[in-house]
Parts: structure tokens; sequence; C-alpha cells
């Protein structure tokens, strides 16, 4: 770059030389052309020639002189201007490489600089300032810009970054509120907290959006459930009063077919079929609703009448063929459940089957407990139709909402299934129709305590178990429940006789201490205790069917308190005062000084005439043996608990409201009375 | 309003009787001695086996009425169905002849008495 300047000054000498070269030899040329024209020029002319020459030549010179002078002034304005010229681009190059320098060496430190966050004076400090004022002008713009714009792009960074955090929160929040709070909410509000406590308890979003719109949700879906419960309450509550009204209607017309006669006797049954209809309605509704059933059984049903109880309800009955020989008896408080599952079972089974087809019922015992399959001959359900059976039989749709219009029956029927571990199947039936297959479980089956009766009920040897395994011969229609009651009732009335004063008054006051302990005891006994006190509905059914109406008391040994001298005789204690503890006051009431019998009032002549046949037999043996047990409360309480059980039911009549029902009852109890007087010792109900 | 527990018995008299509220003959007079011909058998109708049970002696209508709980008219058409099976025989009672039979004002007299006893 600097070689042009060392080259300029040969350049100059040369053209100078050549310059001044040519005039010089000019001015030869011309002094030689002058000399020679003067030379030439005739003589005479040679002067003015010659001077005419030489002003020419001095002019020329002049000229040359004027013309080289002119040159040289060019020319050094020319070497000026070239001069200059390289001047100027020297400069030029110089600030390229300063541009150059600034572009890539300083410009990029800087913005490195910048974006390390160094504030702009100190960069500025840091860098080598360039050289030019314009650049130092320019790198300070553009350092400050720099860091402008690095500034606003931290903060747009961590604007972005806030935002991306809200977002992420926010949407946390929203999982954990779906997935865990509002459930959790849900389930609280279910339970029946307060819709304040569970805000109080609930685990709030941080959004205060959110936060709202939870709060809003939550008191709206406290609303609805307080409402969807309140509905719940009040339906179930106003069907209490339905199930209790047509209970009550059913209680009556039993009654009211007692008591009239054939001419009517139709219509009540039809009044009877259409109110247990109605029954079954209610309690379907009462059930989802969250209510209890109409009727509740503290005793064991045996399975016929389970069988009988859930046709009866349901509007086609007598298309059902019951096929049930066994005897086993389904606990009380399991009896009304299952009753109600096996008429929605029938019904449903008796609604898709022809009305001309019958249903069959059968029932077998099995080591898995009973086994009830309902079997139509209508249409056969098709896989979907079965799954969708099976389903809502399983117990799982629990829920009101996803109950289908008026198809209330199969969510009943899983309810109870559910609650009471029974399990329900549905299969295609060799009938062509459907089966339904109910499995009771062995907890609901009442267990059969036949055997342990007849050590129970004798404590003491001799004539006694003979008798008494001469009543268990009767037939009981529910021996599970009979015989239950067996050990309670002489359990109580050991405790009143063992103290032999203490119980020796009148028969009156025997039902008075039995009364206490029937209640408390036994579970089953609890059933005879209303019985007894004033129960108006079937009262005398219950009773008569235990084997002697109107003898509710006589549950434990039905025939044979009746029954003169056969308990007593042989083993009643000697000593007419230890002898007749419970007897003892009775005798003097129990017969005039004449010796016929006391009737109380609301008894039958047959049970004071047996009453007191018994108790003079019991004096004359106790007379005869006298040594024998005073102790042995077994026998003894026999007799009172035969006062007891023929003066309960009648007993309870004049306290009331109940007249006697049936002509029938009276004159069976005289008729067993008058029977067992006949036959006397031996065992009088193994007739 | 609602009690407690229900102590009665669930089956309705018309699933007893299958529906069926009148005695077609009614040849059954309440004093009419049923005889049992058979011993009851399993898979019966309890009702019916009951009644062949009460029934190996002779046994008024009336009473197996009142052992059954049952109205007469049930009863009757459950010993309609027995007999028409062939499974009891009834035996009408014999009309006594009157003149051995106490006046009723007699009987009314001595009832009176028993009662005031």
């Amino acid at each position: 770059m600097t070689q042009p300047a060392d080259r300029r000054p040969d350049r100059t000498s040369n053209t100078r030389r050549t310059a001044y070269t040519l005039p010089v030899c000019l001015l030869a040329v011309a002094a030689v052309a002058g000399a020679a024209v003067t030379a030439l020029a005739p003589v005479d002319a040679r002067g003015w020639a010659g001077a005419a020459a030489a002003g020419g030549w001095v002019l020329l010179v002049v000229a040359v002189c004027v013309g080289i002078a002119k040159a040289n002034g060019l020319r050094a304005r020319a070497a000026e201007a070239e001069d200059e010229l390289h001047r100027i681009r020297a400069q030029l190059d110089s600030r390229t490489a300063e541009d150059m320098g600034l572009a890539q060496v300083t410009v990029p430190a800087v913005a490195r600089l910048a974006r390390e966050g160094v504030a702009p004076d100190e960069v500025l400090r840091q860098t080598r300032p360039p050289a030019l004022p314009s650049q130092r002008e320019l790198l300070r713009v553009c350092v400050t810009a720099l860091a402008d714009s690095e500034h606003r792009a931290a903060a747009a960074a961590a604007a972005g970054r806030s935002a991306a955090d809200d977002v992420t929160r926010m949407s946390d929040d929203v999982r954990r509120l779906a997935t865990e709070t509002l459930p959790a909410v849900v389930d609280k509000l279910r339970g029946g907290a307060s819709v304040d406590r569970v805000l109080a308890g609930m685990r709030w979003p941080q959004d205060p959006v959110l936060r709202d719109l939870t709060e809003a949700a939550v008191r709206e879906l406290a609303l609805s459930e307080r409402r969807a419960a309140a509905a719940q309450a009040a339906s179930a509550k106003a069907l209490s009063r339905v199930q209790a009204k047509s209970v009550s209607m059913l209680a009556d017309l039993r009654d009211m077919q007692d008591r009239h006669g054939e001419e009517v006797f139709g219509d009540l049954l039809a009044i009877d079929h259409s109110t247990s209809q109605l029954g079954l309605m209610t309690d379907r509704l009462a059930l989802l609703m969250g209510g209890r059933s109409s009727r509740a059984w503290n005793k064991p049903i045996v399975m016929e009448s389970i069988l009988r109880g859930a046709v009866g309800r349901i509007a086609a009955y007598q298309r059902v063929r019951l096929h049930c020989s066994t005897r086993v008896a389904v606990v009380g408080f399991a009896a009304e459940g299952v009753m109600h599952l096996l008429a929605e079972l029938t019904d449903n089974a008796a609604n898709f089957s022809p009305p001309t087809d019958e249903v069959h019922v059968y029932v077998e015992e099995s080591r898995t407990g009973v086994v009830i399959t309902i079997e139509d001959s209508g249409l056969r359900m098709s896989e979907a139709a079965l799954r969708r059976a099976e389903e809502s039989v399983s117990g799982q749709m629990t829920d009101l909402a996803l109950l289908q219009g008026t198809r209330l029956g199969l969510a009943v029927v899983g309810r109870l299934a559910v609650k009471y571990g029974m399990n329900v199947s549905f299969r295609p039936s060799a009938r062509g129709g459907t089966g339904v297959v109910v499995l009771l479980p062995p907890q609901l089956i009442a267990q059969q305590v036949q055997a342990e009766r007849a050590p129970a009920t004798t404590p003491a040897p001799a004539a006694g178990a003979p008798a008494l395994s001469g009543a268990d011969a009767v037939p009981a229609p529910r021996p599970a429940g009979d015989t239950r009651t067996a050990p309670a009732a002489h359990t109580a009335h050991t405790e009143d006789t063992g103290t032999p004063r203490h119980a020796a008054p009148t028969e009156g006051t025997g039902p008075r201490h039995a009364a206490p302990d029937e209640h408390s005891p036994a579970r089953e006994r609890t059933a005879d205790g209303p019985d007894e006190h004033g129960q108006v509905a079937g009262h005398a059914r219950h009773g008569g069917t235990q084997s002697t109406p109107g003898t509710p008391g006589a549950q434990s040994t039905p025939g044979t308190p009746n029954t003169p001298g056969t308990p007593g005789a042989p083993n009643t204690p000697g000593t007419p005062s230890t002898q007749n503890p419970a007897d003892g006051g009775t005798d003097g009431r129990g017969a005039t000084f004449g010796g016929l019998p006391v009737r109380r009032p609301g008894r039958t002549m047959a049970a004071a005439h047996a009453e007191l046949q018994q108790r003079q037999a019991a004096h004359a043996c106790g007379r005869e043996n006298a040594p024998r047990t005073p102790g042995t409360p077994g026998p003894a309480a026999g007799g009172p608990e035969a006062t007891d059980g023929t003066g309960g039911p009648d007993g309870t009549a004049p306290g009331g409201q109940r007249p006697q029902r049936d002509i029938g009852a009276s004159f069976g109890a005289f008729h067993r009375a008058r029977r067992a007087a006949d036959e006397s010792e031996p065992s009088p109900r193994a007739e | 309003m609602r009690r407690p527990v229900d102590v009665g018995d669930p089956d309705r008299l018309y699933t007893v009787t299958g529906g069926r509220s009148r005695s077609d003959g009614s040849s059954f007079d309440l004093v009419t001695l049923i005889v049992a011909e058979c011993e009851p058998a399993v898979g019966q109708q309890s009702e019916h086996a009951r009644i062949l049970e009460l029934c190996r002696h002779p046994t008024a209508v009336v009473e197996i009425a009142a052992e059954l709980s049952l109205p007469i008219t049930v009863v009757r058409i459950l010993l309609e169905d027995l007999q028409a099976t062939g499974r009891i025989t009834p035996r009408h009672p014999r009309v006594a002849a009157s003149a051995t039979l106490p006046d009723s004002a007699l009987l009314t007299e001595v009832l009176h008495g028993l009662r005031n006893l």
C-alpha cells in the first residue's frame, strides 16, 4: 500500500525531464531554423530577417517558458491532488480496517458483555474504544440499544416463564380439582356434611378465579345433593305412611276374613290381593328411596310361607306353581327381604311369559344354602338382556340416576341381594323361557334346633319326657321358631318358680312375671311377646299354628300343660307347701268349695276345668311322693306355664279391645281340654 | 303408627286357597267329623299335611279351623281338595233325637249359673 508512494518521485522526475526536454529541443530547433533562415536570407534582408527570427525565437522562448511554468504549476497541483488521493485512500483503508475490527471483534464482544448483563457504561469501559469518535458514538449507541434490547428480551423471557408457570399451576390445580378435591367433596356431601364444613375442609386451588368457580360449583352441588336427599327422605317418609296404612289394612282384612262369612270372603280376598300388590309397589319405591320394608319378621319363616308371601304380592299369583318340599326356614331379619326379592323376580317372570303359561318355583336345599329357581316359559332373554339383568341385580347400580324408567324391580332385587348376601343369576330355562336362580346363603337359613328340644325341656325324667316328645310329634309349622322358644320359656319359668313362696301367687301374676323375661332374653321370644299383649293382627294365627290356638303362652310345650298330671304327676315336689309354688295360690281359686272350676273372665270353661284337674292331679301326686324333688322347676313350671298359656290370650281379651274372634278357637281349646282330660295321663298329644 | 315387628304369617289366605274363595259343594258342616285316610306326604301343602295329621282321629271341621287358625271357608276349600283326592272322609253328624236334648232354657240357666260361680 505504501508502494505507490515510493514510485511517485521517479515518475514526476521522468515527466519533468521529458517536459523540459521537449521545449529545449523545440527552442534549439527554432534557433537553428532562425539561424538558417537568417543565413539563407538575402543579405539585405538578412537584417530584418534575423531580427524577425530572433524576435520570433524570443517570443517562442517566452511562450515555452510560460508553458513550462504553467505545466509545472499544473503538475504540482496534480501531484498534490494525487497525494491527497493517496492519503485519503490510506485513510479509507485504515477506517475500513477499523470498521472491520469494530464489526468483527468489538461489537461481538460488546454484545456478549451486554448479553451477560453488564451495564452499558461498564461495557464501554471494558472495551477498547475505537479510534474515531463517530465509531465511539456508534459503539455507544449500539451498546445502549443492545443493552436495552437485551433487557427487554430478559423481561419478555421472564414474563413468558411466569406465564408458563401460571399455566402449569393452573392446569395442576384443575387436575387436582377434578381428580381429588371434587370427588372428595362429593363424597362428603353425599355423606351428609354441610356445605360450609366441606368448604372449610377442602383443599382450595390457588387461582382465585378457579377458587370462585370451585366454590360456586360446590355450593351448587351441595344444593342439588340436599335437594335430592330431601326429596328422597320426603318420599321415603310419605311412603312409610302408605306402608303402615297398607299393613294395617292387611291386618284388618285378615281380621275381617276371620269374622265374616263366605258371602263376602271372595271380595275380601280380592281386596286383600290388591292391597298386597300395593304393598309390593310401595315397598319397592321405599327401598329405592332408602326407606325400609313395610314389614319385619322377627321369627323364622318357613320356606313355604316365604314363597306364598312372595307370590301373594304379585298380580298373577295363580299362574305361579310352587314346588317346595323343604321345611327350612328363613331367619326373621331376612325373611322380608327374601320375600320381596322373590316377589319381584316372580313378578318379572309372570309378566314376561304368556298369560296362559305357568311360572314354576322350585326350592332345593344344597350344601351352599337354599337354591330357589324361578322358571318361566316366556320369551328367552337375549344375551344383552341377560347381561343387563345380571348387571342390575348385581347391586352395583345403586344410583337412582341409573334407573331406567319404570323398571325398578331388578334394581330393588340387586339391593336386596347385596344386603343379604344372596346370589341371583339368570340363565336360559329348560322350559324355553328364562330361569332365575337365587341362592340363599346358609346364614339366612334358620337353624334346625329340633334335636335340642327334648333335653332342654325335660329337666326331670320319667313321664315328662314322653309327654313332651309326644308333643313334639305334633307337627309344628315353624320348627325352628317353635323350638327355639322352648328353652327360653323354661328358663323364664324356672327363674320364676325358683323361689317357691314368691312364685306362689295366682295365675294372674304368672304372666306378669313371665312377661319381662319373655321380652328380654331370647329374641325369638319377643315375637310372642307382643303377640300375647294385645297384638291384633295375626294373633290367633300365630298362636294357633304353634299348635294350641288361644294358648300363646304355650309356645314351648303346647299340649303338655293342658294334660293334667302329665308333667306334674310324677315329678312335682311333695309337700303341698313347696309342691305348688306356682299352683298353691291358684288352687284356692282354681276351684270353688264345691269343687267346680273357677273361670276367669274371658277364659273358656274348658281351660279352667283342665287347669283345675291338673292342679288336683298335681296335688295328689305331690302328696304321694312327698320328698321327691322340691326344687325341680321344670315340670312345676309346666303347670304355671300352662295356666299362663291358657290365661294369656284371654287375659288380654278383658284388657280389652279384641273380641273373641273365632268360635273355632274356643271350641278347639275346649275340645283339647276335654280330650286331654279323657285321656288323662299318657301322652295326650300323641293321638 | 308403624309396628316394630310383624307377628302374623306372611302368607295371605288367597295363596292358601289358590285364589278360590268359595267352597263348591259345602258338604262340610261346622261339626262334620273328618277322618284322614292316609298319612301326610312330602311336598304337600302344609295345611293339607296338618289336616291329615289332625284328622288321624275324627276331628270336627271347626276344630280344624281352630287348629289351623284359618277361617272356616278356607278350611272347607282345603277339605274339598283333600276329599277330591280321597285323602279324607267326612262323617256327618247324626241328628239326635230331640227328646234327648235338654231344654235350651235349662241350658241357658246352667250357663248363667256357671258364670255366676
